[in-house]
């Protein structure tokens, strides 16, 4: 007979791995790897974990705001760590304000993957095999980790964003006044929103990619992707222009179907800014990627759209008047971002292509993804007539005009995010000198904030792009074409080097443009360790951003350098969601490489990533809250993060503190001994102030205690090598990371020896070279590192 | 009464805004100081006077934190006595902890000097300052060409036209500097 369990779940003992569920049949279940200790963790699962992280990394605030507001108690002057009405501390405020972020974040990429898995499910049905060639077995690394689950169909993430919902509404529950009041815990929280944000990304990608067909591990894929253009200069605005901005390739993809099954391929081109382009390229080999971000508000200015299509996040909010401007007309595809505009889903494409055309609307909303393509382009081919010959760069004479009328009052230099001393270059130019203000092109964030403020109405972005036009026009670059996972082949190869130190480390440059100076820096960051042999690997707008330059023989680094994950590789893994394969790739060394459970496993993964990987993301543009919930996701695996100046205003930083010794004690599982190690990483979460300080920056934080002494004596050699390159000196604290001698690169380990001699006051024994006396700890090759008592294999 | 805005319009941080004052002042605030500490940043670099006031300051026995990259200036320089590599953000991580033990393992400090810093670093890295380094005080104050809400004493902001009553007022805060 069958038992009736809890939750109304029958279980019938004849037929051992059925039950039956009311409302749904859970399959006999495959047994692929027994359960580990923490499937789908909840908020408290682990917070054991957390804050293990958080007694090292200890939470740091830099309020950007001294008040809150949130309730009808407040306003409450938290300034000085004084208590509010409801009583909550500004640390733990901000603690609260962060978790605030990440939960915006951490929607946004949960609420897309749901999003596409309906969309999906509408268009292919639920049983679309999640296959991804020969290459790549462990299909979803993330989603065996935290959910236990490894997906066979599309379907199988119905699950998975249940979860993951579930657990935002109970973290935004926590954001209430008078609940949570420990900004420990409100940390904790925050890394488990992290965690769902990374998991989020996974499945997003997972489902564009079973569906779509784009690259895993099938022939031409991996290293081996296409390039693609890259740049302003490479749309041909002879032709008609379609521009999709956004990170939701659904209706970009249909484009680019109706421009095929039609012929139009090339004849209309279609280009994108943001994820949205990244992914388009994925599925459609004639799409070009206009610009990342920052670039946006540019683009648009500039007119070359003869259609703009929107789909989610990261698009202007004042995208339809900026269309509006240019005569463009604007579809709106998803219900996040509608703009005002009218529902005309299932209306007949004559009748909306036509209204578009006319100018009778200034958009429309099309919320059918498969309904886009047909009246984007149709749309396009007849508005490109109408807009021949019109011109939206500003002529000579209103340049002129415009440089002229500026009185450098410094207005727009202190609403400018960068202090840009716009007046000073106006006033160059209209002395005949424009490079002054050609120069802002690329440092300027794009933003509009001064247009707001010049009492001159000036507009500023127009006549710095006008100033820079020559050099827009030639701005072509290639990009590799988004590789999505990284190979279980790729991982077995580099597992070994990895993590015994000698490829140095995994750099992996991602996130938004919101640079301090520019895109030229995201090239340097990739160059400089691409030539070190580490890999790079890249995701979103810095990856878009490093395309546009070139070496002296005029490649860009995607053309300079190889695609696979291995020494010196430059890989684009693609977009903001598919930097979740970075995570994937970190996760897989320690399955593949090191045999570790992964199923239901997160804490025991993230402990030996913390302590063996030597991985550091850069976000140097991070500016949005995604990048928030991208970072975070990151650190409660293990994986630290450099960010540009601009995310001190994110308020919270994790960072550790290498004077105090107790902070950096591991246990060697072999024996359960208790070890005094080295800081490395030292920080989780670090900002710089400019690019050179974080080159030595990133190299000292793929640093690990697992490292063997070659490994280390090669991470030392960059880190120094570096410091002394970009700083001018040796790092402070270079000396920290010696264990032995043979930590020490060969070709200057003297003249090392002799400086921890008479710097440090080392003994060393000259005769056999050794180190006597010094050194935070013995190198120990057979030391296995964990932050987990209960991974100790025998006592002492 | 004039108000003066903050460089970064929006940056109003909440009541407890600091004021602007005139060099001298500031000068003699940081010689009221007990174990002060210069923190400068890469915009030291734009210029030989700017590094050649710090290394001034330095001189007077006020010890230096070079943050973001410019050690190398010190460097280039030859003087390195009492200047040491950190970055700000770590720095700050440590100013926070009255347990620190400082550079030169003296303990912490009570006043620190910013000069040289990207302007919205420096002002995240004040109010981390203003808001918990509160047990002892540490008063901070910065001497760049920008109004900082968050320091308790700045300058005002100064336009890039007025570089050379800057560059005075910097000769001016050195020479009211007494240790
Ligand atoms: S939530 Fe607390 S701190 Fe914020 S306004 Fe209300 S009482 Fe004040
Ligand atoms: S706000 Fe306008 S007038 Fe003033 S400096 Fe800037 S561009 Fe010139
Ligand atoms: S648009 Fe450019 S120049 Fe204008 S405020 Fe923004 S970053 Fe500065």
């Amino acid at each position: 007979m069958e038992e009736i369990k809890k939750g109304g779940i029958f279980a019938i003992p004849e037929l051992q791995n059925v039950r039956i569920n009311i409302g749904e049949i859970i399959e006999e279940e495959e047994e692929w790897e027994p359960m580990g200790p923490h499937p789908m963790p909840r908020i408290a699962t682990l917070r054991d974990w957390d804050f293990k992280l958080l007694n090292r990394y200890k939470p740091f605030y830099a309020p950007l705001c001294d008040m809150c507001c949130l309730c009808t108690y407040g306003k409450c002057d938290l300034t000085g760590n004084k208590k509010g009405a409801c009583g909550i501390r500004m640390d733990a405020q901000q603690g609260r304000i962060v978790l605030l972020a990440c939960l915006i974040g951490c929607s946004a990429h949960c609420a897309h993957g749901r999003h596409l898995l309906h969309d999906m499910i509408n268009k292919f049905g639920r049983d679309v095999p999640i296959d991804f060639g020969p290459k790549v077995n462990i299909e979803a690394p993330l989603t065996r980790l935290v959910c236990g689950i490894k997906p066979k169909t599309i379907g199988d993430y119905d699950k998975v964003f249940s979860y993951i919902e579930e657990q935002i509404v109970q973290l935004a529950d926590a954001l209430h006044t008078g609940q949570e009041g420990s900004y420990m815990d409100f940390e904790s929280k925050t890394l488990h929103m992290g965690m769902l944000d990374s998991l989020s990304k996974e499945a997003a990608d997972i489902l564009q990619i079973a569906c779509y067909g784009m690259p895993t591990s099938f022939a031409g894929d991996g290293p081996d992707v296409p390039l693609v253009d890259v740049g302003i200069g490479t749309i041909d605005t002879n032709k008609p222009v379609i521009i999709v901005i956004g990170h939701n390739v659904p209706p970009a993809a249909d484009i680019g179907v109706y421009l095929t099954e039609n012929r139009l391929d090339d004849k209309v081109e279609l280009g994108g800014i943001c994820c949205t382009s990244i992914d388009t390229t994925r599925v459609y080999n004639k799409a070009k990627v206009v610009s990342a971000l920052g670039r946006q508000l540019r683009v648009l200015r500039a007119g070359i759209a003869d259609v703009v299509v929107i789909d989610e996040q990261c698009i202007r909010a004042d995208v339809l008047e900026l269309c509006q401007h240019t005569h463009s007309p604007m579809i709106a595809t998803n219900d996040k971002a509608m703009h005002g505009l009218v529902d005309r889903t299932d209306d007949d494409p004559d009748k909306i292509v036509d209204d578009l055309v006319s100018g009778r609307v200034l958009g429309v909303v099309i919320l059918e993804p498969d309904q886009v393509g047909e009246v984007a382009v149709r749309t396009a081919l007849q508005v490109d007539k109408k807009r021949k010959g019109l011109s939206y760069i500003l002529s000579d004479a209103e340049f002129t005009r415009y440089v002229n009328d500026c009185i450098q009052c410094g207005s727009c230099t202190l609403a400018c995010p960068n202090g840009l001393r716009i007046g000073k270059a106006n006033k160059s130019a209209a002395a005949g000198n424009v490079k002054p203000l050609a120069d802002l092109f690329d440092i300027c964030v794009g933003c509009g904030r001064c247009e707001q403020v010049c009492k001159k109405h000036i507009p500023i972005v127009d006549v710095v792009t006008k100033a820079a036009y020559p050099q827009l026009k030639a701005e072509k670059g290639k990009m590799r074409v988004g590789r999505g996972p990284v190979w279980d082949s790729e991982i077995r190869d580099v597992g070994a080097p990895l993590v015994l130190g000698t490829i140095p480390g995994i750099i992996a440059p991602i996130g938004c443009g919101n640079y301090p100076n520019g895109t030229k820096d995201a090239w340097l960051i990739v160059k400089e360790f691409a030539e070190r042999n580490y890999i790079v690997t890249l995701t979103g707008c810095m990856a878009i951003d490093c395309a546009l330059w070139k070496d002296e023989e005029g490649k860009t680094l995607y053309e300079a350098h190889h695609g696979g994950f291995d020494a010196g590789g430059v890989l684009n893994i693609g977009s903001c969601v598919s930097n979740a394969h970075i995570h994937d790739a970190a996760i897989k060394v320690a399955s593949i490489f090191a045999g570790r459970p992964l199923r239901g496993n997160y804490e025991e993964i993230a402990d030996y990533i913390l302590s063996r990987v030597g991985a550091c993301g850069v976000a140097w543009g991070a500016m949005s809250q995604k990048a928030a919930s991208i970072a975070t996701g990151f650190n409660r695996l293990g994986v630290p993060a450099v960010v540009g100046p601009h995310g001190v205003k994110y308020r919270r930083a994790f960072m550790g503190r290498p004077d105090i010794k107790e902070d950096w004690t591991l246990i060697d599982a072999t024996d359960g001994s208790k070890v005094y190690v080295e800081p490395g990483p030292q920080d989780l979460l670090v900002a710089c102030e400019t690019v050179e300080e974080a080159m030595p920056m990133m190299a000292k934080l793929c640093i690990r205690p697992s490292d063997t002494d070659r490994g280390r004596s090669i991470k030392l050699t960059h880190y120094i090598d570096l410091s002394l390159k970009y700083l001018n000196t040796y790092p402070p604290d270079w000396h920290l990371f010696v264990r032995t001698a043979s930590d020490l690169p060969i070709a200057t380990r003297n003249e090392l020896l002799k400086k921890l001699e008479d710097e440090q006051s080392w003994k060393i024994d000259w005769k056999t070279k050794k180190i006597v006396e010094g050194p935070i700890r013995a190198y120990n090759p057979s030391f296995n590192p964990t932050n987990l008592e209960r991974l100790i294999r025998r006592k002492k | 009464m004039v108000m003066e805005i903050p460089f970064d319009v929006a940056n109003i941080a909440g009541p407890e805004i600091g004021g602007t004052a005139p060099p001298e002042v500031i000068g003699s605030y940081i010689t009221s100081a007990k174990r002060p500490l210069l923190v400068v940043g890469s915009e030291l670099l734009r210029g030989d006077f700017f590094l050649d006031i710090a290394i001034e300051i330095g001189k007077k026995g006020i010890p230096i934190a070079a943050t973001g990259h410019s050690m190398k200036g010190f460097v280039e320089k030859e003087y390195t006595e009492n200047v040491t590599y950190y970055n700000l953000h770590e720095l700050t991580n440590c100013l926070r902890d009255p347990n620190w033990k400082g550079l030169d393992g003296g303990g912490n400090y009570d006043f620190v000097i910013f000069y040289g810093i990207l302007y919205y670093y420096a002002s995240q890295m004040l109010s981390c300052i203003k808001n918990f380094a509160t047990e002892p005080l540490m008063r901070a104050v910065s001497i760049d060409q920008y109004y900082h809400p968050n320091a308790r004493m700045s300058f005002t902001n100064i336009s890039p036209r007025m570089e050379e009553e800057y560059k005075d007022m910097l000769r001016k805060l050195v020479g009211s500097i007494k240790r």
